[in-house]
């Protein structure tokens, strides 16, 4: 992670977006929350009687209680008769033959109010018409097409408009049309200025459809968002499962908030399916957490599914999609949800997948809440409570929500570790590397001071060491002359020379080193009166040029000279370089005596030329005399590489 | 070799010398007795005696050895910069090596001096040096050159550097590099059409500029490592 803003910047952000979130539910909540039960009564008493009639009618604009049979009954609020389920199932549809229940509200006196009135109730279910009477007047009617899928989740929410000179509100009459064999459910009333009711009513509003609609919206741009990861993972199918279980949570809640006609077509049987579905898909993701196949559950889970699917299928209409039928398919829903979460969870636990175990305790939740649902649906609690089914979505998207999160930050942890890894394996071998680096350099260094010290030893023993033995041998004979020694010691102190230039740092430059053995000697040439014609030429690079060869080459040339100032005669010295194919060549001519190269090879004082050889010998190279009458022509050739 | 400091030159050139090996302080007086133009003007035998030396009447010519007995000669060579201003520094030296010139040069010194130069050499290197020119080998040469390319390449990193340490000219350059190719100063005089001791004079620059950019480069140093506060 780059970017780390500091902790209390961090904390502030946090503190900052959670109050602005407090903020606005304060300020939803607290809007209007001026209620007062004296200004908005609790209607929880009504009469009620149940008419037969034939076929569904439009309700009538104008309806006197009194021209009803009395044959009214007290019951409190909220009303919701038991149902037979089977018998409900099992009703053939006879629609000439409906049945209307009545309630009658009586209204206490209303304290004068200006504002509108509002008659608010949690709940009114039915599967006909539903009107509103108020002081005998039409004032409110809903589902004259049938029932609605969001109907049961629908508050009822009567705006009045009351006329200036109109008597003082007294009495409310709710006429539920509804087929044979089902039955209806009314939850207690509240009537009061719009003003204290709208919050009641639009709290419930959002909780029971709103909220649910956003959740499976959420879930579903979330699911879009796992298929495009899978696109790219395509061997990550929980990426896809989620994408799936998205989309069937989507269409499953999609009745929950669509006001659309309940009747046996596809959307009926997908909204029905999609519970089932639902339930495989978990499991499927269960089975994906704790890793066993279970093959016969899916089996038994796939076939259910499918049978069911088959059944209902609305072209068939083996069993309709109706709400008469359905209550009977849910508890299968409900079993297998049960079984899903109890066989996910048991295999979770066993399998140490804590992930697992709580999708299996999300399944048990979900399922709890689909029971509930049901219940509330069929009358066996009061229908003032709250339809939980839609937020099976939620706590479904929060868990699976809860996978992929951790997923998402174990990933990146994962990245960051195997960074930190990374650089950390790469400094161990960064380290390894310079160790070894050092060790060679090391070795190398050892090697080298060997070779040097071995190469100033034999040096040593060879030069200086002997032409010192052999001066002091010759003054403690006393066969020398002052002059004499002072010529040997020179030559020793030569060869000292010779031997500090070769160690000076050259570069790799033949140049250079000639110049330096030029720059020695021209004190010499210029005592012996013989002129140097000094014409080098630039050079490439010997890269073999180290202080060993640097001393053999200064070594060859200075004999060279030395030879032609001693032996030759010579007044002038003509130093050139040249370039060849594979090698560079150091010429030196005299216009002195010549002498016969082959016979001085092999006489015994013939030494000098013969260490010459060697000499070049040692560095790959080669020397070469012409020699005549009018001068000699010496030749040192060396290669541009030497392979050692 | 004609210089213009030989012949009948009224003015008489003063030479001190610190150094611990009398055999060759004999050699030295020794030839300088020998001509007209030189004069012994004071000896030293050591690091300290050299420093007191220094109180007294600047000399023209100072020779230097580094290997004194009880100190560096280097030390000298600071000393007599700052009390003898007008004095050319010569070091004495036994084999003329790049590590010990170039050291000596960096504190100085405007030349150096073979130990086993002939008598002849000796005074003829004197007298070049008092009339502002300076002696210079091919390794030491090829050694100035790389001084200054390193910097160069330093200076373009930091042109605060570049003010203090004045880049060698092209004629200098020129000088240097036919140098480290065996030229002598006659025949480089003749191939840039100079006089010998032009030649030898630009080595004279070229070794102050060595100096102050050493300089330089030392108070770049000091500063990076926090010894000197601008």
């Amino acid at each position: 992670m780059k970017y780390r803003p500091t902790p209390f910047f961090a904390n502030a952000v946090l503190v900052l977006s959670l109050l602005l979130l407090v903020i606005v539910g304060i300020f939803y909540s607290g809007a209007g929350s001026k209620q007062s039960s004296a200004a908005s009564p609790h209607l929880t008493q009504a009469d009620w009687q149940v008419d037969d009639a034939q076929g569904f009618s439009a309700p009538p604009p104008v309806l006197d209680s009194a021209s009803l049979p009395n044959t009214w009954q007290h019951s409190a609020l909220p009303l919701a008769p038991p149902i037979a389920l089977l018998r409900q199932a099992s009703t053939k549809t006879n629609a000439t033959l409906v049945h209307t229940t009545w309630l009658r509200l009586s209204v206490p006196a209303l304290p004068n109010h200006d504002s509108p009135l509002a008659l608010y109730g949690a709940r009114i279910k039915t599967d006909g018409t539903i009107a509103v009477y108020v002081n005998g007047r039409l004032v409110y009617r809903a589902q004259e097409q049938g029932p609605l899928w969001n109907g049961t989740r629908t508050p009822l929410w009567v705006v009045l408009d009351r006329p200036a000179n109109s008597a003082p509100l007294s009495e409310i009459l709710i006429r539920l049309e509804h087929t044979q064999g089902t039955r209806v459910a009314v939850s207690s009333l509240w009537l009061g200025p719009v003003e204290t009711l709208k919050v009641r009513y639009h709290l419930r509003q959002w909780l029971q459809q709103e909220l649910p609609a956003i959740l499976s919206m959420a879930f579903l741009t979330i699911g879009i968002f796992a298929l495009f990861v899978w696109f790219r993972r395509r061997h990550e199918t929980s990426y896809l499962l989620f994408f799936n279980l998205a989309v069937t949570s989507f269409l499953r809640s999609l009745h929950f908030y669509m006001g659309v006609p309940i009747a046996n077509d596809w959307f009926a049987w997908l909204t029905v399916n999609s519970l089932l579905w639902l339930v495989l898909v978990v499991h499927f993701f269960l089975c994906q957490l704790h890793g066993r196949q279970l093959t016969w559950f899916t089996r038994a889970l796939v076939g259910v599914t499918g049978m069911v699917g088959v059944l209902t299928l609305p072209v068939l209409a083996v069993l309709p999609n109706t709400p008469k039928v359905t209550p009977l398919i849910y508890p299968i829903a409900a079993l297998m949800g049960a079984s899903v979460g109890w066989v996910g969870g048991v295999n979770a636990w066993r399998r140490r997948s804590n992930e697992g175990v709580l999708v299996a305790i999300g399944v048990g939740i979900c399922t709890l809440l689909g029971v509930s649902d049901w219940l509330l649906q069929n009358n066996f609690v009061s229908p003032e409570g709250w339809y939980f089914g839609a937020y099976s979505n939620a706590i479904t998207f929060g868990i699976f929500g809860t996978l992929m999160y951790r997923r998402y930050v174990n990933a990146i942890a994962e990245v960051e570790r195997a960074n930190a890894n990374l650089a950390q394996r790469l400094q161990q071998r960064e380290a390894e590397l310079e160790q070894s680096h050092q060790q060679l350099r090391e070795i190398e260094q050892r090697q080298l001071l060997s070779d040097e010290r071995q190469r100033l030893m034999q040096d040593m023993h060879d030069g200086l060491g002997s032409t010192l033995i052999s001066a002091i041998r010759s003054v403690e004979q006393g066969g020398m002359r002052g002059a004499d020694v002072s010529q040997l010691l020179k030559d020793c102190m030569d060869d000292l020379k010779l031997a500090i230039d070769s160690m000076e740092p050259v570069e790799a430059d033949l140049l250079l080193l000639l110049a330096t053995l030029r720059f020695r000697l021209e004190p010499r040439m210029e005592s012996a009166d013989v002129a140097l014609l000094w014409e080098v030429k630039e050079l490439p690079a010997l890269d073999w040029l180290d202080p060993s060869s640097a001393l053999n080459i200064l070594r060859i040339v200075q004999e060279c000279i030395a030879n032609t100032l001693r032996h030759t005669r010579a007044t002038r010295i003509r130093v050139a370089t040249a370039m060849e194919e594979a090698g560079v060549q150091v010429i030196i001519e005299d216009n002195g005596q010549g002498f016969d190269v082959a016979a001085t090879l092999e006489r015994a004082n013939g030494r000098g030329l013969r260490n010459q050889q060697r000499r070049a010998q040692a560095i790959g190279g080669k020397v070469t005399w012409r020699s005549g009458a009018t001068g000699t022509q010496f030749a040192l050739w060396l290669p541009l590489r030497r392979d050692c | 070799m004609p210089s213009p400091a030989s012949g009948q030159t009224p003015a008489l050139i003063h030479v001190a010398i610190v150094e611990d090996d009398p055999v060759f302080r004999q050699a030295l007086a020794g030839a300088i007795e020998g001509t007209q133009d030189l004069k012994l003007a004071g000896a030293a035998g050591t690091r300290a005696e050299g420093l007191a030396m220094l109180e007294g009447p600047a000399a023209d010519v100072l020779l230097v050895d580094l290997g004194l007995p009880d100190g560096s000669g280097i030390d000298v060579i600071h000393a007599a910069v700052q009390r003898w201003t007008r004095c050319s520094v010569m070091v004495s030296t036994n084999f003329g090596d790049e590590t010990h010139v170039i050291r000596s040069i960096e504190a100085g010194a405007s030349g150096y001096l073979l130990k086993d130069s002939s008598p002849a050499r000796i005074v003829d290197e004197i007298r070049s040096l008092a009339s502002g020119g300076s002696p210079i080998s091919p390794i030491i040469a090829r050694q100035v050159l790389a001084r200054f390319r390193q910097t160069k390449v330093s200076a373009a990193s930091q042109p605060m550097a570049s003010n203090e340490a004045p880049p060698l000219s092209a004629r200098e350059k020129e000088v240097l590099e036919l140098i480290t190719k065996g030229f002598m100063t006659n025949e480089i005089a003749k191939l840039m059409e100079l006089s010998p001791f032009t030649v030898r004079s630009f080595v004279r620059r070229i070794y102050t500029k060595l100096k102050v950019t050493s300089k330089a480069e030392a108070i770049y140093e000091a500063r990076n490592l926090g010894l000197l506060t601008n």
